[in-house]
């Protein structure tokens, strides 16, 4: 995949492997020695009640019990300490501008690719094994229901766009809001109402509104000074044109493509002429 | 009180000077044919961008080739003498008021005519104020 012009990179913390490391720990050693005494007592069972044998169980096969349900253990944790290593190393995300890109997996390798006309929204996890560690979990959800497959890791099921081991989530947040903005302000619904058996066919049609949007990029426009000129608000403009403030907003940042009928307006409203208000660059 | 307004366009008549085809002007703006088509007709509001690009290519400002009119004048030309002569009786107005209405700016109208005389023509007229007036 090319490098895109107004993408953004980055990759995960090393200190995710100390957390899942700390959290596997922890879980699989309550499990080992309630399991470790489980095996002791079925073979007390077996002993006295199934064999009828008089003999009392030595307590050295507790501790040989113990000592092999250890090694288990440590081997599991070991190997799992191993395989988030890799985990950490394999996993990228890319923010690009209209979707985003996690590429991770060790055994199996995953490259999910989430557009934005997708996002439904984006969570910010800070649980308890995250704050020891000081990292956050970003968790970006979408409407697809095949999502959670897509990029599940070892069997657990997870959203779509699961980006764990964080150390600053903000920046992430960020860049993805900032590009949403930018280039995805589509009307949410209308993907029910139009393209909803054909995928492609959605995508193609996002592209096309939001190639519509950028055209707002070549307009120049002097609507901020001619609007302090004449003594008005941004929001006196909006409400004197009868338009939400953000339309305003968007045209005097150049997001925003108008048609001729709101141009008039405004025009007609600062009292100058559209040429005066707006130029093609 | 405001005449509400639509955008009318001078396409064809410039068009048809450059003596352009309605196929050669849309590749020229980079639009389809039939956004020209619905443009000459005045039934579209152009994109800024597609107003910047057709006022380039004919040379001439954006207000020339498009322009705003009242709607109500519109209605007013399309009807033959003896129908606004009916329309003139129904809104309790006589012929020379009524026929100044379509000249007049927004300043002019706010002064002369009252909403009710407005709502009058606009029933006379076979529509709602709200369909040719603002408040």
């Amino acid at each position: 995949m090319s490098k895109e012009k107004n993408s953004y990179e980055g990759s995960i913390s090393s200190s995710y492997k100390n957390k899942e490391l700390l959290k596997n720990t922890l879980l699989l050693s309550i499990i080992a020695t309630a399991g470790a005494f489980f095996i002791y007592w079925i073979i007390i069972m077996i002993y006295t009640d199934g064999l009828n044998l008089n003999v009392e169980v030595p307590i050295e096969v507790l501790y040989l019990i113990f000592i092999i349900v250890y090694v288990i253990f440590g081997a599991i944790i070991i190997l799992d300490y191993g395989y988030n290593r890799a985990y950490v190393k394999n996993f990228t995300y890319t923010i690009s501008e209209d979707h985003i890109i996690i590429r991770h997996g060790v055994l199996t390798k995953t490259v999910a690719i989430i557009p934005y006309s997708r996002i439904q929204n984006i969570n910010i996890v800070n649980g308890v094994f995250d704050r020891i560690f000081k990292t956050f979990t970003v968790k970006i959800e979408t409407a697809g229901s095949s999502a959670a497959a897509a990029s599940a890791k070892s069997g657990i099921i997870k959203p779509e766009g699961y980006i764990p081991g964080l150390k600053d989530p903000n920046i992430i947040e960020k860049k993805i809001k900032e590009m949403m903005t930018k280039y995805s302000a589509v009307p949410s619904g209308l993907e029910d109402k139009i393209f909803k058996p054909e995928e492609l066919a959605f995508d193609n049609f996002i592209s096309y509104i939001l190639s519509k949007m950028r055209e707002g990029e070549k307009l120049k426009t002097s609507i901020t000074e001619l609007r302090e000129k004449a003594n008005l608000s941004a929001a006196n403009l909006a409400e004197k044109v009868g338009v939400p403030l953000q339309t305003i907003n968007y045209l005097a940042e150049g997001r925003y493509n108008p048609s001729l009928a709101l141009a008039y307006k405004i025009a007609e409203i600062l009292q100058c002429k559209i040429e005066d208000l707006f130029k093609l660059v | 009180m405001k005449f509400k307004k639509k955008i009318a366009s001078r396409v064809r008549q410039f068009r048809e000077e450059m003596e352009l085809s309605q196929i050669e002007l849309a590749k020229l703006v980079g639009v389809s044919r039939q956004t020209i088509y619905y443009l000459e007709r005045g039934s579209y509001n152009p994109s800024l961008t597609i107003s910047f690009k057709i006022s380039e290519i004919f040379k001439k400002p954006i207000h020339e080739i498009f322009y705003q009119e009242p709607i109500i004048k519109d209605i007013l030309e399309g009807k033959s003498l003896s129908e606004i002569r009916e329309v003139a009786e129904v809104a309790g107005l006589n012929l020379e008021k009524l026929a100044s209405l379509s000249e007049m700016d927004d300043k002019q109208l706010a002064k002369v005519f009252k909403k009710e005389t407005m709502t009058k023509i606009a029933i006379a007229l076979g529509a709602e104020f709200e369909d040719l007036f603002e408040n």
